[in-house]
């Protein structure tokens, strides 16, 4: 019975060669990308799930008033420690690491790393496996360093590294060799190894190396240390919540302890949900718009096998006659459709490993390869096709068993015309969705440009950076100022800045300033960006008032700062001019006067309010990390290049790994980014699943409907006035589904755009775009294959009935 | 075998019941070749539906091999169906996807019959009406004769007792028209009860019993006048 169906369903599949085609091809699409979209989530629901005691590992994060004034992320240095040694009945492990880059040469090797100097805790608290090297010994010795195999393969290239040498720079320019003595197997993505996407730290110093790199996290003013704590078993968060408000209390100053508020966040929650849940949010969207293809493409098999239907009546007439129970009927109209899914899922299985690279780089994360799956997993494409067959034959199975057979036999259609309605219904939501994530798309990629705009407050363009070698000392900067000197008369570049920050939103920390004159209860609490008075002129940001330092250098401006305007609005001068010699200072620091005031730019994303931000001189912070280059328009490779020699005889031993500012500014962006990608992904393949869906339903309509072609044209019509007949069937529903996506998307978009202070007005040319671009293509295919229908000689079709 | 009391088919057209069949008062004993005519619409294919179990009147009893056939179960009606009647189209009704052979063992599988079985079946009923040479061939290869002649196989499959023809021969030319209804003659012979609807006066005079119909009502109820 069994094998009867298959070759029926099979017989049938051949005879219908070109709508199983257009099944098969919008199915296996609309599977591949669920099965690319699913394997994407479920690698990211992996994060931190494979940790040692994952269920009692905890970060601790800071919650502060202002929250300019310390890191989310990091927390006071002690803290951590001191929780697990005051209170080891609740606490039964602690970690924490202060993440810094430096080079790490090997022999000619040099690269900037980052590296994360860690307590000793890290190898045994969560498990991490060791290829070479034993975890209880790793960290004895100073100067040891754990790697991971990435970068042993990197370095060595090979793995078998363990008591290999690596040299490291401190930030006082000093070099030191490390001897490896453990060598990390790679593990699945956490939140230990990588806090976030900027703190990719592959190499694993002890703390007791602190010293050498001039660092120290055993302080409590020190806010900028990552912590995580592991609880005793059945120990829940808030009983901590006390114990850590007694040690700040204890240990910290009224302005931190007033404004600080440590809280614990499982680690296996913490991925998904840092930064406002934008894992998460990532992951919702792109499951949804999964779902929302795949329930397209089983919309169109829904939709041929109905229209499709009519051709089979006589055989369920039959068949009913011969004595098959509509059960059985069925039965055999689903192993038709799990036949056709089956085939669906082996090109999409093909399409997944095709599309991988792709679909990985639209969303900035590696997806599982097929093969590296768990093997029970096999069983998944099973379950889907067994889903996806049930889904989309269900439907016509009922249908078309349902018809009677005295009915069949006679080929009435009764029962198969009620359902045109439905089906419009069904072709309507392909449309409204196509359109809404046509006109998300649109929307998207139009904020993100705004990212990228002259609205940015600077000028990006010809702008690289590279990261310097440190030296964080007066004599330090002094030689960076040299330096830069000398890149600047190269021919090649208008101008090069030394500073701490280049604008992607990560500064040195806040600095709570008040005005000279009036009181702490004044503060302002603003962003320090450290660099020299080259700053404005290479990032070319306007100045308001003042001047920006002075140039040509003067030695004497480092107790002189330069605020912008939002700062001086901030500081509550009423114009830019007045704030010109005012004076502000922090709590027990020297006072430095205001000589200049910008423009207000984008420093960060905009998705933030402009912060208010005072440029503190290099001279005076003595802290520095990029030279950033404004390059002469020209050929751009022929002038890295010159910088490129220049900088390896300027400072022979440091990596020259450049940065342009689009590139910077890409990874500020990121998810805005990718979001973008897979939003235009999105709509390509919705655009492709609902052209297919067209056609078939089309060539349906025309093969019913081939008679009343030949009779109307031999009754003296034009080929234009056929098309216009088929048109009417499809242009009504695209127009309603079209005013129906409208108020839908601009929901969903105001939504998305109000996360961002700064954003683009939503106009009418978005949904415009998209429904006309959605209807004119469905129109030219309708009336290209009309066309050719009814180009064909009318008596030839009315024979054929 | 068959006994229809007080069958009634109706459309509501406008408010005013249209009968299609009205009080139907028919018996047919096993073993007879009944020939069922009357002008277009008259009810003929309808009467033949309804006995097969393909359509349900509105009103009346129907008794088949002594049972209520409107009182059972689906299911019970079913296998009723299923193992004692075969039906036979005017125009064949054989499934395009399948081969002759196919075709033939269809009601078979639908009865869930062993395969071992069905072949022994199928093989012989393809000798019988020889056509063993066609066996592999889709309907679309053969002639309207040979169609039919797979369509009565098809219908004789199962061993019915009663066969019902609705118009075999209407699709095909006298001579192949005149070798269905030998055909006919000798299953009648053979024990199986056949009732055909025909336009044919002269095919119509193969049975041993001609109703006629008109506008739905028996007309006449009678033995050939040979």
């Amino acid at each position: 019975m069994l094998k009867n169906y298959f070759k029926i369903a099979w017989r049938n599949i051949l005879k219908n060669r070109f709508h199983a085609v257009i099944n098969v091809s919008g199915l296996s699409i609309g599977i591949a990308f669920s099965l690319l979209i699913g394997a994407y989530v479920w690698g990211e629901l992996q994060v931190n799930k494979h940790l040692k005691n994952a269920d009692n590992q905890y970060i601790i994060q800071s919650k502060w008033k202002d929250p300019n004034m310390g890191y989310e992320m990091a927390t006071l240095g002690p803290l951590a420690k001191e929780l697990k040694e005051q209170y080891p009945a609740l606490v039964a492990n602690y970690y924490r690491f202060d993440g810094i880059t430096s080079s790490v040469s090997k022999g000619d090797k040099h690269f900037r790393e980052s590296l994360q100097i860690c307590d000793t805790t890290m190898l045994n608290m969560y498990g991490f496996p060791l290829l070479y090297g034993d975890p209880k010994t790793a960290f004895k010795e100073p100067f040891s360093i754990v790697i991971t195999e990435e970068k042993a393969n990197k370095f060595f290239g090979k793995t078998s590294v363990a008591g290999q040498t690596l040299t490291i720079e401190s930030f006082s320019g000093t070099k030191h060799d490390f001897m490896i003595t453990g060598v990390l197997k790679n593990v699945t993505e956490n939140s230990v190894q990588r806090v976030n996407s900027d703190n990719n730290n592959q190499f694993y110093i002890p703390e007791s190396c602190l010293k050498f790199f001039g660092r120290d996290i055993n302080q409590w003013r020190n806010l900028y240390v990552a912590s995580y704590i592991e609880l005793q078993k059945g120990v829940s968060p808030e009983a901590l919540k006390k114990p850590i408000e007694q040690l700040i209390k204890a240990n910290t100053p009224a302005d931190i302890s007033n404004n600080l508020q440590p809280y614990l966040v499982p680690l296996k929650e913490y991925y998904l949900n840092a930064n406002n849940g934008l894992v998460k949010k990532m992951l919702y969207t792109v499951s949804l718009i999964a779902c929302f293809i795949l329930l397209m493409a089983i919309i169109n098999f829904v939709n041929i096998s109905i229209s499709k239907s009519s051709s089979r009546i006589k055989e369920i007439g039959v068949r009913k006659v011969l004595g098959g129970m509509r059960k059985q009927l069925m039965t055999q109209f689903l192993i038709e459709t799990i036949i056709l899914v089956c085939i669906a899922t082996f090109f999409a299985l093909i399409i997944y490993s095709l599309a991988n690279p792709f679909i990985s780089d639209v969303l900035g994360k590696q997806i599982p390869k097929l093969l590296s799956f768990p093997l029970s997993f096999a069983l998944l494409p099973a379950a889907l096709i067994l889903f996806i067959g049930l889904l989309a034959g269900i439907y016509p199975a009922l249908v078309l068993s349902a018809l009677k057979a005295s009915d069949s036999l006679k080929g009435k259609l009764v029962s198969i015309k009620e359902n045109i309605l439905l089906r419009k219904s069904l072709v309507g939501f392909q449309f409204f969705t196509a359109t809404i994530v046509f006109i998300g798309a649109i929307i998207v990629s139009k904020q993100v440009s705004l990212f990228f705009s002259k609205d940015l407050g600077y000028d990006k363009e010809f702008i690289v950076s590279a990261q310097l070698p440190r030296d964080w000392s007066a004599q330090g900067v002094q030689r960076m100022r040299t330096i830069r000197n000398e890149f600047a008369s190269m021919s090649q570049i208008s101008n090069v800045s030394l500073s701490y920050e280049v604008p992607n939103g990560a500064n040195s920390g806040s600095i709570p300033f008040y005005v000279e004159g009036t009181d702490t209860t004044h503060t302002v609490a603003t962003q320090s960006l450290t660099t020299d008075e080259q700053y404005a002129e290479t990032y070319k940001i306007p100045l308001k008032a003042g001047s920006f330092f002075s140039s040509p250098y003067n030695a004497n401006d480092s107790l002189k700062t330069v605020i912008n305007e939002t700062a001086a609005k901030a500081f509550g001068f009423s114009d830019a001019n007045e704030a010109i010699g005012k004076k502000i200072l922090a709590q027990g620091g020297q006072p430095i006067t205001i000589c200049g005031v910008t423009k207000d730019f984008h420093f960060g994303s905009m998705q933030q309010q402009i912060q208010p931000i005072a440029f503190i001189n290099v001279d005076l912070g003595k802290i520095y990390r990029f030279l950033s280059f404004k390059l002469k328009p020209g050929n751009i490779s022929a002038t890295i290049e010159a910088l490129q020699n220049k900088w390896s005889a300027l400072l022979s031993g440091a990596p020259f790994e450049y940065t342009f500012m689009d590139d910077t500014l890409k990874k500020l962006y990121q998810s805005e980014i990718q979001l973008k990608k897979a939003a235009q992904a999105a709509t390509a393949i919705a655009m492709i699943i609902v052209i297919l869906g067209v056609v078939g339903l089309t060539s349906v309509s025309v093969q019913k409907r081939t008679k009343e072609i030949g009779i109307r044209k031999v009754l003296g019509a034009a080929s234009f006035n056929i098309i216009s007949l088929f048109l009417k069937e499809f242009v009504p529903v695209i127009l309603i589904a079209g005013v129906i996506s409208v108020p839908v998307a601009y929901y969903i978009m105001q939504g998305w755009l109000n996360d961002y202070t700064y954003r683009i007005p939503i106009t009418a040319l978005p949904f415009m775009i998209s429904i006309i671009i959605l209807g004119a293509i469905t129109i030219l295919l309708i009336s290209f294959q009309i066309a050719k229908a009814s180009a064909e000689n009318p008596v030839k079709n009315l024979r054929t009935e | 075998m068959i006994e229809l009391k007080h069958i009634s088919k109706w459309i509501n057209q406008g408010g005013k019941p249209n009968f299609i069949l009205k009080d139907i008062n028919l018996k047919i004993a096993e073993g007879e070749f009944i020939s069922i005519m009357g002008p277009s619409g008259s009810g003929k294919s309808t009467l033949l539906n309804v006995i097969g179990m393909l359509d349900n009147p509105n009103e009346g009893e129907y008794i088949f091999l002594d049972q209520d056939v409107y009182k059972m179960k689906e299911k019970h009606r079913s296998q009723l169906y299923k193992t004692h009647i075969g039906f036979v189209f005017q125009a064949y009704h054989l499934i395009d996807e399948l081969t002759v052979y196919e075709n033939i063992e269809t009601p078979l599988l639908y009865q869930d019959v062993k395969s071992s079985e069905r072949k022994a079946m199928v093989a012989d009923m393809l000798d019988r009406f020889q056509i063993v040479g066609k066996k592999d061939l889709f309907p679309s290869q053969l002639s309207g004769g040979q169609q039919q002649l797979v369509g009565i196989a098809r219908a004789l499959i199962a061993k019915p007792r009663l066969l019902l023809a609705d118009e075999p021969t209407g699709n095909l030319n006298s001579k192949q028209g005149e070798e269905i209804m030998e055909l006919f003659t000798q299953l009648n012979k053979e024990g199986v009860t056949i009732i055909q609807v025909t336009h044919s006066e002269k095919n119509s005079e193969y049975g041993s019993r001609i109703v006629h119909l008109l506008d739905g009502r028996i007309e006449r109820n009678a033995v050939p006048n040979i």
